[in-house]
């Protein structure tokens, strides 16, 4: 494989690689500062940071020459060829790494203290070690007051250092191009055509890919500052995409949600609606207690009691000649689906199982419109139909109705024809779901609700449990490129809801030995080892892709003596 | 303020001769300063420290009898107004993320005026858990949070101590005339 030489240090790289992208993926990284460079963006060579000091080897001699005249030339945009050597550390690159630094501080505000970006900013991080101690520039700085550029983000213009990827990323990634770069010079600016807001499924990406505080989230303005944040690496819980996200949060608070790259779903980027979708989690009237039905009356309970009200009321069901079904939610885990399913097909062999609502809103998008390998929206709006499916599928040819599974239009019809006599229901959606044709069927029945925000039904159950969202639970969902990811527990479960699988083992423990404190505590792997012995579903062992955390590359800064 | 460079004495130990290199005369030498202590420290006499508070308080007394400096003191914390009046903070939440004893809470918003970006919607310090480390004052970029020489605070209930923004506004109000910006 060719070779070039950068900083001292051998590097093999591929045919059409720039030199920034080999430093970029070497182990350890090689540091080199950059602004406008993107692996998702088309290459500009704006920000000038990243100019190096390049020589070649004469074909004749094999003397190392100059390259290009001994010009220094941008890392980003040279493409890497067998034997050149390459210095971002040389004298004279790093004179222009501190004059290019000192350019973009010249208007640039000092108010570090009220910008959120402080923390996660490339601006702070670069100055810290490219930059020089003090500015020189005496004159007054231009001073611009924000702007709103659409629903979702605020432009700080005062803070842009035109590396021009939000424009970049509006004309290459969505199609849509609403931003533009006006003015010229120290007027020069990003900004929105006239009437024209921001406002396509992408744009919140424009504010991670912003490397300084210009662009803003106006959820997360001012929420939190970032050092205070813990990620975890988790998957969208909404949509059928499947994203790759970080859940940052702190205290039991979820703060914010960021991608997470992963070249085969989402690329670097996520949707608007996964972004700022996870609301409901915190919403203040969430379900956090146990709820059993005495004389006609919905009253408080603990959780002992319900799990065994649940079971004596289905097991009664099931002795007067009735079936039982289990309505799985798409919103749970493949996890969640196994335990429950696995509990209702033990009080009654001949259940039926069911997928709940899949609900889908509009139509699937391709950005940019009409390309092939583009970033892709989904119109389904739940995390894990497939998955649900194909586990009560696998559950159902154990049993007795031969790989049968209804859908939600089925499982009314069922309910209604009487054959049904006690049902669990699972909600989990980010809002009410409930429809009438359900409250109707679902009249006469014996009801045990699983869900996490109060509804119509939940207020009718005989048994109401209150579940946990994604955020709050480890397991694992099948997106739309039937690809199974696991995603991990970012914030604990709100006080006194329990997660699925655990009401799944607990309700198993309760039938098998009418204790459901014997149930194991919750343990996703071992539930999917225990999956994977079910025919059928053998790849919850061998293809569940965990989530890698690909920590961004932290500036290895030296201490300063001060 | 944080204190400046120019407040600050440095003093140099002397070093050890050979008889007190030894240890054991100037143990006993130490024993001797322990008993004259104890022998005239009867009725008020010469080496007495306890004193009458709070009719005597150490702010009256001079530095080098046992009084305190009023400009390094570190008593219970004000917010300093700035020059039109408003609270100066400007929530960069540097002095939560410096607090050892982690006591200082606040919860930024977007500020009403026009000239200022952010402020503390809400701004608590619980007093109690403070161990009045002076890292907030160091730590503060725009000077808005200060310890003051207050040291004598009382509450009946806990919630009492939890000093919010205009309480902490007001001590400012109190303490600006003693204690200057």
């Amino acid at each position: 494989m060719p070779k070039i030489t950068l900083n001292g240090r051998e590097l093999e790289f591929k045919p059409g690689q720039v030199i920034i992208q080999v430093a970029n993926q070497a182990a350890p990284v090689i540091e080199i500062p950059q602004y406008c460079y993107h692996d998702g963006l088309s290459i500009v060579a704006s920000c000038r940071i990243c100019l190096a000091e390049i020589w070649m080897p004469d074909k004749a001699t094999g003397k190392l020459m100059p390259y290009m005249g001994g010009k220094l030339m941008p890392t980003c945009q040279t493409t890497c060829i067998d034997g050149m050597v390459v210095y971002t550390d040389s004298p004279k690159a790093v004179a222009n790494q501190k004059a290019v630094m000192e350019y973009l501080l010249i208007n640039h505000p000092l108010d570090c203290p009220v910008c959120d970006q402080a923390g996660e900013c490339l601006l702070q991080d670069f100055s810290y070690e490219y930059g020089r101690g003090e500015s020189r520039f005496e004159e007054a700085k231009v001073k611009n007051p924000k702007k709103d550029l659409g629903p979702n983000i605020y432009l700080y213009s005062d803070r842009c250092i035109m590396c021009t990827r939000c424009v970049r990323f509006t004309r290459e990634v969505t199609g849509t191009g609403e931003l533009l770069v006006s003015g010229r010079g120290n007027r020069e600016e990003i900004d929105v055509f006239p009437g024209k807001p921001i406002d396509n499924e992408l744009s919140g990406n424009v504010v991670d890919l912003c490397p300084v505080g210009a662009l803003l989230d106006k959820d997360f303005l001012f929420a939190q500052r970032v050092w205070f944040l813990k990620s975890t690496p988790s998957i969208d819980g909404i949509t059928a995409s499947g994203d790759n996200i970080l859940v940052e949060h702190n205290d039991g608070k979820v703060y914010r949600i960021k991608p997470r790259t992963n070249m085969s779903v989402n690329k670097w980027w996520i949707t608007d609606e996964v972004r700022h979708g996870w609301k409901f989690v915190q919403r203040e009237d969430r379900l956090c207690e146990p709820k059993h039905k005495q004389f006609g009356v919905q009253l408080k309970t603990d959780w002992e009691r319900a799990i065994a009200d649940c079971v004596e009321g289905l097991k009664a069901v099931a002795t007067r000649g009735k079936h039982i079904a289990f309505l799985a939610s798409p919103m749970l885990s493949c996890e969640d689906t196994f335990s429950i399913a696995r509990a209702t097909t033990a009080i009654d062999p001949r259940a039926f199982l069911a997928v709940g609502p899949v609900p889908v809103h509009g139509q699937d998008k391709t950005f940019p419109p009409n390309s092939a390998d583009g970033f892709k929206l989904y119109a389904e709006k739940c995390p894990n139909s497939r998955g649900v499916r194909r586990t009560l599928e696998a559950l159902s040819k154990q049993g007795k109705h031969n790989g049968y599974v209804a859908n939600f239009e089925q499982f009314i019809n069922q309910v209604r024809s009487g054959e049904i006599g006690g049902v669990i229901v699972t909600g989990n959606f980010p809002s009410d779901w409930v429809t009438p044709a359900l409250m109707d069927a679902l009249k006469n029945a014996f009801v045990v609700v699983i869900d996490t925000l109060p509804s119509e039904l939940a207020a009718r159950a005989d048994v109401l449990l209150p579940g946990a969202t994604w955020v709050e639970k480890t397991g694992c969902f099948e997106n739309a490129r039937a690809m199974i990811q696991a995603f991990e527990r970012a914030i604990p479960v709100l006080d006194g809801a329990r997660p699925e699988a655990q009401i799944g083992a607990d309700l198993f423990a309760q039938i098998k030995s009418g204790k459901p404190d014997l149930a194991p505590a919750y343990n996703a792997a071992a539930i999917r080892t225990e999956m994977s012995r079910v025919p059928g579903l053998e790849a919850f062992a061998t293809s569940v892709s965990l989530p890698t955390v690909t920590v961004e590359q932290q500036p290895a800064m030296a201490m300063v003596e001060l | 303020m944080a204190i400046r460079p120019e407040d600050i004495l440095h003093v140099k130990t002397p070093s050890m001769n050979r008889l007190e290199a030894a240890y054991l005369p100037e143990v006993i030498k130490g024993f001797g300063t322990t008993m004259r202590h104890f022998f005239t420290s009867f009725g008020g006499m010469g080496n007495s420290r306890t004193m009458s508070y709070p009719e005597e308080r150490r702010e009256n007394m001079k530095v080098e009898d046992g009084g305190m400096e009023l400009k390094n003191f570190r008593g219970f914390h004000r917010l300093n107004r700035d020059e039109k009046g408003r609270v100066k903070c400007v929530a960069c939440m540097m002095c939560p993320t410096i607090c050892p004893a982690k006591c200082i809470h606040i919860i930024a918003g977007e500020s009403p005026w026009d000239d200022r970006e952010k402020y503390p919607v809400k701004f608590e310090i619980d007093e109690l858990r403070c161990i009045y480390c002076g890292m907030c004052e160091e730590a503060c970029p725009v000077d808005a949070i200060e310890l003051t020489p207050e040291y004598d605070i009382v509450g009946l209930t806990r919630q009492e101590m939890i000093f919010d923004k205009e309480k902490l506004l007001h001590v400012y109000d109190v303490t600006i005339s003693k204690k200057p910006m």
